[in-house]
């Protein structure tokens, strides 16, 4: 029994590239069918965390069905309307495809056949049989508020810094991200970028003690700013590729925004991507902020700017729908405000690869297990 | 369609069309989610809002039973439904040994005579009885010590499902089950849900209309919905009294009765005993018994004889919620620390061989707790064609 975590390796010997589709033309499938996830969630009013698990169920499905046997946009559908009910935010089968219908060109709306409720309905069968219902999805969001209320430091630019790693993780569902690392690890890396980018230097945090080089290590364990580069890395790409020229899936017109940021971070070596061109437009209805100067809520994806930190004095209100209350299960709200707050507990990060559980753990094996009541010890009766 | 399919087949060559779909769903084999057909059906042992219930055999293991509950999916307009995925969501995060354990999703296969959609099935660990089942046999004896076994276990369930920050809110014998090792498993989280305390001030606006009628507690009958773990400390009160009267001691049949049943056992809800229940929704609309006085141990002794048992059910009877004890200090209560001691219930169930189930009993009859002899709600009364259950 797998986890959920992919190597690279296996990333692109994957169900589509076996059955003849290159690796980039998955990875733009992968990112339009995310995007379309998300532009559709927000037409909905649908809270962040529906829209990214809605996601993260769209990628963990096409790591065993082809795009050629399945169109990404139903299936981009089905995984928003499974989303929905699990994150408790339902919404009508009917409406969403009446949303799509909105969003998508006559062309690719055809993909649904003739009976759309139906198409959607049936592949809801085996998007969860797929996903072996495997139901509950952790996203970074919640872990980046946690790590940013233990960091100390300028209270606007700590702000600023947060809301960029918020946007950077909107984006990140766009890549792969999901399916290789821990949401913890994304929140990190993409927190390390966003300081970089905001320039946000932390000096200093919560909890801190004589072993820790790094704020993360609190959080994580073995985490080399190779990977961390490495994500940095697949997020940035997104911003410099180029527009596609398929007549399948044109390019959508995206509104010119600002620049692509100029990163500090080293690029790859790899040579696949275009390295970064000021003027060239992000392909996304993000925009992604110059390291300084941006008006604050300019750089919203999909969810806007992060909801406000209890705690967090100057945080102003989002521009958009408030987030929602959380979901079931999700993490609890943040909690009282840095200088009261524990440092939270290092978090036991696996080392990546093997797989995030172990095999032969059940997915609840590690939830909580609260330590026995403390019940006194037999007593004689009166 | 011909016109529509054609178009879309050209713009989109490779994909599949209706036929190979069909053939691709019915061929593929879901490496997580097996065959419904690797387990041999026994006897149909429970019939519930969601579906029926199975037990079932391995058919690699032909010692190893599990019950399967069917996810009832026929009236279905929104897909898999949003109650049985709530279901399977919190199961597969409680891991406990007072929790019954899911073991697996089977399906069936997607054929044409299903129109390729498959049926679903939540596997669970199999238990011998459920509590209702073996209180509506009177051959069942329960000694003190064992009573202590099942409402410890009980409490030991609820104070890890809270911890977690879950509600099972449907709290009734038939769903607890008890393994023939006298293992107590809570079950039927069909209705559980999580909770967040609300620091954030922000109140809850959960559903009011749960709990099984005799089961539930003062708050849902008055239009509480900002409430919380204490729901499941009443039923846990009235399960507690269940295992000495042996049926369930406030049979309403309305919302308005239930209260009524109420208040003649624990006392007048006032805003003396219960600060701000003036404040819920339902206050002024239900018809509330003035000057009753609070007769819990009173009424109980009778079957209880224990004064620990009266006084820690007293406890747990309690009208206001706040007030009301919560899993871990019942848990500390005399009770369970006074002699006889808690004790294993797996030698005086090895002397029943046959598996117990509400579902399988006749209905239970009345004793003096009951004020009206009515069928009881929600459960099917429905006889099995006499299916006796060998237990070994
Ligand atoms: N794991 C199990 N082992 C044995 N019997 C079970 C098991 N799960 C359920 N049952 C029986 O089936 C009945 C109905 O199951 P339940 O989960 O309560 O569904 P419903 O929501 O339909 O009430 C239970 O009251 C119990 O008698
Ligand atoms: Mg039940």
């Amino acid at each position: 029994m797998p986890g959920w975590y992919y190597d690279k390796k296996e990333l692109k010997n994957t169900p589509s590239a076996q059955d003849g589709i290159d690796y980039q033309t998955e990875m733009r499938y992968r990112k339009e069918g995310a995007r379309f996830i998300i532009d559709t969630g927000i037409k909905m009013d649908l809270g962040y965390s529906t829209s990214a698990t809605g996601v993260v169920y769209f990628h963990r499905f096409y790591m065993f069905h082809s795009f050629k046997q399945f169109p990404r946009y139903v299936t981009a559908c089905c995984c928003l309307f499974l989303a929905g009910k699990v994150e408790e935010t339902p919404k009508k089968c009917k409406d969403i495809i009446k949303t799509a219908r909105g969003l998508l060109t006559d062309q690719k709306f055809n993909t649904f056949g003739d009976d759309p409720k139906e198409e959607v309905m049936t592949l809801e069968r085996i998007l969860l049989q797929t996903i072996k219902f495997d139901l509950q999805v952790e996203h970074p969001y919640a872990y980046l508020l946690k790590y940013a209320k233990c960091l100390k430091g300028d209270k606007v630019k700590l702000n600023k810094m947060v809301q960029m790693a918020w946007t950077f993780v909107n984006d990140s569902l766009c890549t792969t991200l999901a399916l290789q690392w821990e949401p913890e690890i994304i929140a990190v890396a993409l927190m390390y970028l966003a300081g970089k980018l905001s320039q946000f230097d932390v000096i200093d945090w919560t909890g801190r003690t004589a072993k820790h080089l790094r704020w993360w290590e609190m959080f994580v364990e073995d985490v080399t700013m190779d990977l961390l580069e490495d994500i940095c890395h697949q997020v940035l790409d997104l911003y410099s590729q180029t527009p596609s020229q398929s007549n399948e899936s044109p390019p959508q017109n995206q509104p010119r925004l600002n620049p692509p940021p100029s990163s500090s971070v080293a690029r790859p070596s790899n040579g696949q991507n275009n390295p970064v061109s000021p003027d060239q437009p992000p392909p996304m209805h993000s925009s992604i902020p110059p390291p300084s100067d941006v008006p604050t809520y300019i750089y919203g994806t999909f969810t806007g700017a992060p909801p406000p930190v209890p705690g967090f004095p100057g945080f102003s209100a989002p521009p958009m729908s408030a987030p929602p209350v959380p979901p079931h299960m999700a993490a609890p709200p943040p909690g009282p405000p840095p200088n009261i707050a524990a440092p939270p507990p290092v978090f036991p990060f696996v080392n990546h690869p093997p797989p995030f559980a172990p095999p032969g753990v059940p997915p609840g094996a590690n939830y909580y297990q609260p330590p026995n009541p403390p019940h006194r010890q037999f007593y004689p009766p009166p | 369609m011909q016109n529509n399919n054609a178009r879309e087949r050209t713009a989109y060559p490779q994909m599949m069309n209706n036929r190979e779909k069909e053939k691709y769903i019915e061929n593929y084999n879901f490496p997580y989610c097996d065959e419904s057909a690797k387990y041999e059906k026994v006897a149909k042992i429970g019939q519930g809002t969601f579906g029926e219930v199975f037990k079932a055999k391995d058919r690699r293991n032909s010692q190893k039973f599990v019950a399967m509950k069917k996810v009832l999916m026929d009236n279905e307009k929104e897909g898999f439904p949003i109650t049985a995925l709530r279901e399977i969501r919190i199961l597969q995060l409680l891991k406990h040994e007072n929790v019954v354990n899911l073991i697996e999703i089977c399906r069936t296969k997607a054929t044409q005579s299903n129109r390729y959609r498959s049926t679903f099935y939540l596997v669970f660990e199999f238990c011998e009885h459920d509590l209702a089942g073996l209180l509506s046999n009177v051959n069942v004896k329960f000694s003190l010590g064992e009573i202590k076994k099942v409402v410890q276990q009980l409490l030991n369930g609820l104070y890890y499902i809270h911890s977690n920050k879950i509600l099972h809110r449907d709290m009734k014998a038939a769903n607890v089950l008890i393994t023939k090792n006298g293992v107590l498993k809570l079950a039927d989280f069909g209705l559980a849900r999580a909770f967040s305390t609300n620091k954030s001030g922000v109140p809850n606006r959960f559903t009011n209309r749960v709990v099984t009628l005799w089961y539930r507690p003062p708050e849902l009958l008055l239009g509480e919905r900002n409430y919380g773990p204490p729901v499941d400390l009443w039923g846990a009160g009235c399960i507690m009294a269940e295992m000495w009267t042996r049926s369930p001691i406030m049979q309403g049949n309305s919302e308005q009765q239930q209260l009524t049943l109420i208040s003649q056992l624990c006392g007048s809800i006032t805003p003396q005993v219960w600060p701000n229940v003036d404040t819920l929704e339902l206050y002024r609309t239900m018809e509330l018994p003035q000057q009753q006085k609070r007769k819990v141990k009173e009424r109980l002794k009778p079957y209880m004889k224990d004064p620990y048992a009266c006084d820690l059910l007293d406890k747990l009877l309690v009208l206001d919620p706040s007030k009301r004890a919560d899993a871990d200090t019942a848990l500390n209560h005399d009770f369970f620390w006074t002699d006889p001691m808690p004790c294993d219930l797996g030698k005086m169930l090895a002397s029943h061989t046959t598996s117990m189930f509400e579902f399988l009993a006749p209905p239970r009859r009345s004793t003096q707790m009951r004020h009206h002899s009515l069928p009881r709600p929600t459960t099917s009364t429905v006889q099995d064609g006499g299916y006796i259950d060998r237990v070994f």
